[in-house]
């Protein structure tokens, strides 16, 4: 039975996806049943949780991606938040590294994980702007602002000096 | 018996003889081919008369280098006539003008030395740049005075390297450009120092550390800059964690051109430094701009009690990399391991979002400098799964020639460093001595040394040189006698034994829960390698063993990679016999859209891709909505977990001495898990 087959039996998901790589979709209520299911069937590793910022559907997809040595299947998981209700249970208690993980998606997304102790500052230090990897922070607008460069969109073209 | 007494006595005789005969490791300076190869990416060429006024070359090109200077009117057409110039303080030298410019007005050529003290310098007119590049090295024998004789002769240079461009300061290190025949000394002490060498861009975190080293230095200082990103922000220009101008903050004595400047650029800077001091130049005027406190380091509190305190490794430490652990410590006994990251964050899968798929290829490789070649072959394989693109054979074969290239000097690195954390400094410059050797060869094929940027999303860039099996085969024959020399010198040897062995032990079952890959996994006896597992590119037609060893100490993760040298030599030998004929590129996606174009679209979708890198599992996810630009990328890199998570409980319990070898023997790359 592959693995699609066996989480449609226990949850409501849409799966598609060929060979190694299962593409999960999967309802929020579900996402930690799923994730202990996962583990408990042999999805020893999880490789990462991280986000994606669908603004123009007000959203954010969250996802983690798994792998199980015996089957030697990479699946990923993803649920949707709204934009404005930004908060998800964690996954520290299903595999242990995920809250690293999760602690990197609160810095660059802010999207806050309830139940995990390390949500601290990573790569930033004294942040105070949007969260950086949100659709609607712009980074060259942000350059400009910051460092005073302001590079154009189309290459420049220099009219020489009349001598 | 007779015989063995005249190996014993010729034996002296044959060692003298091999003294004599054998070539110094060390490559000459100025440089002389093969170091410096014709197929180098170095500085542009520009034939004015060839220029169509297209300025193809100024969209395609990334960094916005390329600008133009406008000439008049075509009657006829009505259009501008323009002529190209260059900024080499911006360039990186991916060659995408060139690929991209339909009458062949510019090109690359192999001269590789730009250096300048006033970073306008480098901005090269049309004037300029269609001039043919010639090399004059000041001459140094002429004496002004002792004292600046005696200061330009012994430069100590700081070791806090900050960003990619201090690989290139590595090959001075090491025995193929042995920095010290020109009296320079890398330090750890800022107050030692005379020479400050920013390698490489500066994140917002970093430019506070800077800022104390260059406070803390005697003076006269000098401060001297690799790379385009200090100058202008370079590759990074837009992203939103990197400083632009690092003479805001600091002056600059030299600035060192180049994505990264080649060892032999660095060269011509010392030089050039040299004569400088030596006719009695004294660095510009200090000044320290931290922007009103803003830039100022914070204070970490002092936490002694009688039986514990905290040491900080890193991020300025000899043998940490820009990466910072606080240590809590009871005695010589680490209680607590913390590791403090983001000294390198870019914001790499960002920075990919504002570029188009075309311009996406120069700046994957750039997320890891010691191992570039499998994030090339992750993102193609990734966009080549979206668009349905089946590569030809030839490229495939020719990407496993990079990556396994790729892997061998990564790991010779890796064993330089762990042999000089465990004090073996031998080794450590035989190694990155040897390095230099595959560097040449990976050069060789695929233009650029560190950043190859050869694999692209249908094939690869260039085709094999037709005498690249003959220079391939020495290499690796040289290769192979070096390994046994390792063997005598290191992995047999029982002082390295005593030193690596049972520390840092990582049980298996531990290994897999914190998702620990590559050469650290295998040392802990799990058979998982993703070539094996899920053969991509041309693997599965190749064969080869994967190294496993079984006690999860730091020893055994060693061993590992040397094995895996051994293998990725085997490799390399049977991808270069069995290569087959034909195109080297699909540049058609299944919609029939051009994929290798400027503005060249994608079709809806995402895909994961996970390839194995010198350091373990890497994966590419990759979100498209069909516009010219991934929406989403995220990369998931083989040291995040590896550093973040299972190298502080390794730690725990080990001594303060063995923390260098335990961390080294994991393979770090900070600007991995930063990104």
């Amino acid at each position: 039975m592959n693995i699609c087959e066996m989480l449609a039996s226990e949850f409501h998901v849409e799966c598609c996806g060929k060979g190694s790589y299962v593409y999960v979709k999967a309802m929020k209520e579900d996402y930690v049943k799923i994730a202990e299911y996962l583990r408990n069937n042999g999805f020893k590793r999880l490789l990462t949780v991280s986000a994606i910022d669908w603004i123009s559907k007000g959203v954010f997809e969250i996802y983690f991606i798994a792998y199980n040595f015996e089957s030697n299947v990479y699946v990923k998981v993803s649920i949707e938040i709204p934009r404005e209700k930004t908060e998800i249970d964690t996954l520290s208690t299903v595999w242990e590294n995920a809250s690293m993980h999760e602690r990197e998606v609160w810095e660059l997304f802010g999207i806050t994980f309830k139940g995990n102790s390390m949500l601290k500052p990573l790569f930033l230090e004294d942040w105070k702007e949007l969260p950086p990897f949100r659709k609607d922070f712009d980074w060259r607008k942000y350059v400009a602002k910051e460092y005073g460069l302001r590079y154009p969109p189309t290459p420049r073209l220099i009219v020489p000096k009349k001598r | 018996m007779r015989r063995d007494l005249a190996i014993k006595i010729l034996k002296p005789f044959k060692t003298i003889g091999k003294f004599l005969t054998e070539k110094p490791m060390t490559f000459p300076f100025p440089p002389i081919s093969p170091v410096l190869t014709e197929r180098n990416r170095g500085r542009h060429i520009y034939y004015p008369e060839k220029c169509v006024s297209c300025r193809l070359c100024g969209y395609v090109c990334p960094n916005k280098a390329i600008e133009f200077e406008l000439q008049g009117k075509d009657k006829e057409t009505g259009r501008l006539i323009v002529k190209t110039q260059v900024d080499f303080a911006k360039c990186c030298f991916c060659g995408l003008c060139e690929d991209i410019c339909p009458s062949g007005a510019l090109e690359l050529t192999p001269f590789p030395f730009l250096v300048a003290m006033d970073k306008k310098e480098l901005c090269y007119d049309w004037r300029k740049l269609s001039e043919k590049p010639s090399l004059t090295l000041p001459s140094l024998k002429e004496k002004k005075g002792i004292i600046q004789w005696a200061r330009s002769r012994s430069f100590w240079v700081i070791n806090f390297f900050t960003g990619c461009c201090f690989i290139e300061a590595v090959p001075w290190v090491a025995s193929s450009f042995d920095m010290e025949r020109f009296g320079l000394i890398a330090t750890a002490s800022p107050r030692h120092s005379d020479v400050l060498l920013v390698g490489g861009y500066v994140t917002t975190k970093t430019l506070k550390r800077i800022i104390r080293i260059y406070s803390q230095m005697p003076r006269p200082k000098f401060v001297i800059v690799l790379g385009n990103c200090p100058m202008t922000g370079g590759t990074y220009w837009d992203s939103y964690n990197t400083i632009k101008q690092l003479d805001k903050y600091i002056p600059v004595d030299l600035w060192i051109a180049g994505c990264p400047p080649r060892a032999e650029n660095i060269g011509y800077a010392v030089v050039l430094a040299m004569w400088a001091v030596q006719h009695g130049y004294t660095g510009k005027e200090e000044y320290i701009n931290t922007e009103g406190g803003k830039y100022a380091v914070p204070r970490a509190p002092v936490r002694i009690s009688n039986s514990e305190y905290v040491v900080e490794f890193g991020p300025q430490h000899p043998a940490s990399g820009n990466f910072n652990l606080t240590l809590k410590l009871e005695g010589e006994v680490v209680k607590e391991a913390k590791p403090n990251v983001g000294y390198l964050h870019r914001g790499f899968e960002k920075l990919m979002e504002y570029r188009t798929w075309y311009q996406n290829i120069m700046i994957v490789q750039r997320v890891c400098v010691l191992d570039g070649a499998p994030y090339e072959l992750g993102y193609a394989g990734a966009v080549e799964k979206i668009a349905g693109i089946e590569v030809p054979d030839r490229a495939k074969y020719l990407r496993v020639v990079q990556a396994e290239l790729s892997r061998i000097q990564s790991h010779l690195l890796n064993i330089g460093l762990t042999a000089a954390s465990a004090g073996f400094d031998t080794v450590t410059r035989m190694t990155w001595g040897d390095r230099d050797r595959i560097l040449f060869l990976l050069e060789y094929l695929t233009r650029g040394r560190i950043y190859n940027i050869y694999s692209v999303p249908g094939g690869v860039r260039y085709d094999i040189p037709i005498d690249f099996k003959a220079k391939a085969m020495d290499v690796i024959r040289y290769m192979r006698n070096k390994l046994k020399v390792y063997d005598d010198l290191l992995f047999n040897n029982e002082t390295f034994i005593v030193r690596t062995e049972n520390i840092g032990v990582l049980p298996k079952e531990e290994a897999i829960k914190l998702d620990v890959t590559g050469p650290n996994l295998r040392g802990s006896s799990v058979d998982f390698d993703v070539r094996a597992k899920i053969p991509y590119e041309a693997y599965g037609d190749l064969d080869f063993k994967v190294a496993i060893e079984d006690k999860g100490d730091a020893y055994s993760r060693m061993l590992c990679r040397r094995k895996e040298i051994e293998e990725s030599l085997h490799i390399i030998e049977q991808a270069i016999d069995k290569l087959p004929g034909g195109p080297i590129a699909q540049r058609k996606a299944k919609d029939g859209s051009s994929l290798i174009s400027f503005l060249g679209k994608i079709p809806e979708g995402e895909a994961i891709h996970c390839v194995e890198s010198a350091r373990g599992e890497l994966c590419f996810h990759i979100v498209s909505t069909g516009g010219i630009s991934p929406y989403r990328v995220k990369i998931r890199g083989p040291t995040f977990d590896t550093i973040l998570v299972a190298l502080p409980k390794v730690l725990k319990g080990a001594k303060l001495a063995d923390v260098p070898v335990i961390y080294w023997s994991f393979d770090n790359c900070p600007a991995d898990h930063d990104r």
